[in-house]
């Protein structure tokens, strides 16, 4: 299960993942990604709820940053150390940006 | 014509064999045997007091010319020399059995093959009817001892006799009930029989059997469904039997006649016996005998069952459900309703091809019975296309697989599953999510490539052991060769841009867990994982 809480303002979308970004939410997660990201300047994610991370999850963040990389920025806040040590591992913590 | 096709020679040896006579009963042995060619002899030592050095050279010489000599009756004082000379390991060397007679005594139990009679305070003696009964008290022998070195709780016969013309093998008395009694009279048991019942069961399950110690039932059922296929319209025969090729292998233990009277209860312990019919296979195979027992063979006569079990139909019929119920360990009512079709496909063959080889006396009684099991297996068998179910089989020494579609959609499930299996042990958050991750990931590639397009099963086996801690889990699928660990890690150090979007789900797993190996075999992939818990 993961619920995204998304709000819109100015340009800038926030994102807020509540759950498991696995196999079977990251579509999801995919489609309201694509949703938000056109024209948006700021995309932040909020992972304080954010309790597990698989590699179908990893693939939705690096399409998203790739994205982000040619229209502005993206910020992946809150993040929990379980979760952080997959963004070590993988070398996504040198891809993203990460706000603690 | 062969040679095991001939029926042997008897030849019987009596009182003392020295060096005074043994020239003389050479003699008179090869006078018997005269002209006859290379057959089997049988020398019966029943008579046989003393055999010296001369006489067994003489045995010798016979073996030689008739190599497939073998001696019986020989009595304790007899057979120690034969032991210690070495010729039990170079010839066939049977003891003398004890004689008993059952005349007069109580007979405690009945079965098809033969009666149980007490014969004396503390022992009982199983008799055979068939002709072979030695051949199948010794399979039976072997069989309960390595059910018992492989954990199953059984009583062991603990000497054969001779019983009349044919054998028997003694069992001390157990001071038990059969489960058919407690349900027949203690009806507020019902539940603790089908708890203890299931958990009997899937103990059974869950044992793997060495290779080539047990016969395979899946090949057994083919043969008694290959005899009786032809009896169904429509090509149907050839669908079952193709079904029945296409149930998966198996080296898990099955009992092979696992109902309420061959399970007991001995003071607070519970035991199983009747192990002649041990086998290896998919647990569907046991399923069909249970049915058989409860419902299948009575179906067109519910009295049978208040005569062989010595309870209702309807106490039966619940049994056989609530057992299934908890075996499945579900309540999805279309689950149970789902593999109890399956499991009356197969009882139903089997039943059929049972009565057309034992008839009922009455054969109007016979031939109802068989059109009665053939319109519902004809039914059944237009609606299913697989005899395979998925199952999860655990038991209290920390082994358990589930056996499941590999579809996305089963990922839930899976992980479920093997959280179930660790919440005995202290798994701290974080190695229980990376152990979620790789089971996440290795799921998911079998569900995506093994079969694609088509889908098909995946096993997933759970095993802790030791000190420190560790978990290991295998998956096996029947789908393409594929060994994922030949896949090169992606460069990690490439930025955003540079980097593709796939190719992470090993690359993961490998950073989260120990250890992973893959091999192919039987047409399986095999990937093993292990992880050490901190």
């Amino acid at each position: 299960m993961l619920n995204i809480a998304k709000s819109t303002e100015n340009g800038k979308a926030i994102l807020s993942l509540d759950g498991r970004l696995d196999t079977v939410t990251a579509p999801d997660f995919d489609k309201t990604v694509r949703e938000v990201i056109t024209g948006i300047t700021e995309l932040k994610l909020d992972c304080e709820k954010l309790e597990y991370i698989s590699s179908a999850g990893l693939r939705v963040l690096l399409t998203a940053q790739k994205i982000m990389n040619t229209q502005g920025v993206m910020k992946v806040c809150n993040v929990n150390e379980t979760v952080m040590e997959i963004f070590d591992v993988t070398g996504f913590s040198d891809i993203l940006t990460i706000e603690n | 014509m062969s040679d095991n096709s001939m029926s042997p020679v008897k030849v019987s040896l009596s009182g003392r064999i020295d060096s005074g006579n043994a020239a003389q009963t050479e003699q008179s042995i090869n006078e018997q045997l005269a002209g006859k060619g290379n057959i089997p002899v049988v020398i019966d030592a029943a008579d046989l007091a003393y055999i010296s050095s001369a006489g067994l050279r003489v045995i010798l010489r016979i073996k030689k010319s008739y190599p497939q000599l073998k001696i019986t009756n020989v009595n304790s004082e007899v057979y120690e020399i034969l032991e210690m000379t070495g010729f039990t390991e170079i010839m066939d060397v049977e003891k003398a059995y004890r004689v008993v007679s059952v005349e007069g005594c109580e007979v405690i139990g009945e079965g098809f093959n033969g009666k149980v009679y007490r014969i004396d305070k503390d022992n009982v003696v199983k008799t055979y009817k068939n002709a072979d009964a030695l051949s199948e008290i010794q399979h039976e022998r072997k069989v309960a001892k390595l059910a018992l070195i492989l954990g199953v709780p059984t009583a062991i016969s603990y000497d054969v006799v001779r019983v009349g013309d044919s054998y028997g093998s003694v069992f001390e008395l157990l001071n038990s009930r059969s489960f058919s009694k407690i349900l027949a009279t203690e009806p507020d048991k019902f539940d603790w029989c089908v708890d203890e019942y299931v958990k009997m069961l899937k103990k059974i399950h869950s044992i793997t059997v060495p290779k080539g110690e047990l016969p395979s039932i899946k090949e057994k059922t083919l043969k008694s469904v290959l005899r009786m296929k032809d009896s169904l319209p429509n090509g149907l025969g050839d669908k079952l039997v193709k079904m029945i090729e296409d149930i998966p292998e198996s080296d898990h233990m099955i009992h092979g006649d696992y109902h309420t009277k061959n399970i007991v209860l001995a003071g607070d312990e519970v035991l199983v016996i009747d192990m002649d019919t041990l086998s290896v296979g998919h647990p569907i195979f046991d399923l069909i005998h249970m049915y058989n027992a409860y419902v299948g063979y009575s179906e067109y006569d519910p009295q049978i069952v208040l005569g062989f079990q010595g309870y209702s139909s309807e106490v039966s019929r619940k049994f056989w459900h609530d057992s299934l119920r908890a075996y499945l360990e579900t309540d999805d009512e279309d689950r149970i309703a789902d593999v109890d079709r399956k499991v009356r496909c197969l009882s139903y063959a089997g039943l059929i091809d049972w009565e057309i080889r034992h008839p009922d006396a009455d054969a109007q009684k016979a031939n109802a019975t068989i059109e009665l099991w053939k319109t519902r297996l004809i039914d059944i068998l237009q609606t299913i296309d697989t005899l395979d179910f998925e199952i999860g089989i655990s038991d209290a020494s920390g082994l358990s697989e589930l056996n499941i579609d590999a579809t996305t959609d089963n990922l839930e499930k899976v992980i479920d599953f093997v959280n179930s299996r660790l919440e005995a042990v202290d798994c701290s958050p974080k190695d229980c999510m990376q152990l979620d991750i790789a089971v996440e990931e290795i799921f998911v590639n079998i569900a995506n490539y093994a079969y694609a397009p088509e889908t098909g099963k995946a096993g997933v086996r759970v095993e802790v052991s030791g000190n420190p801690v560790t978990v290991t889990i295998t998956f096996t699928d029947r789908g393409v060769q594929y060994d994922p660990l030949k896949k090169e890690d992606p460069d990690i150090t490439l930025s955003a841009e540079e980097r593709e979007i796939g190719g992470l789900g090993i690359f993961l797993t490998k950073k989260v867990i120990d250890y992973i190996s893959y091999e192919y075999k039987d047409g399986r992939n095999i990937l093993t994982l292990k992880k050490e818990l901190h």
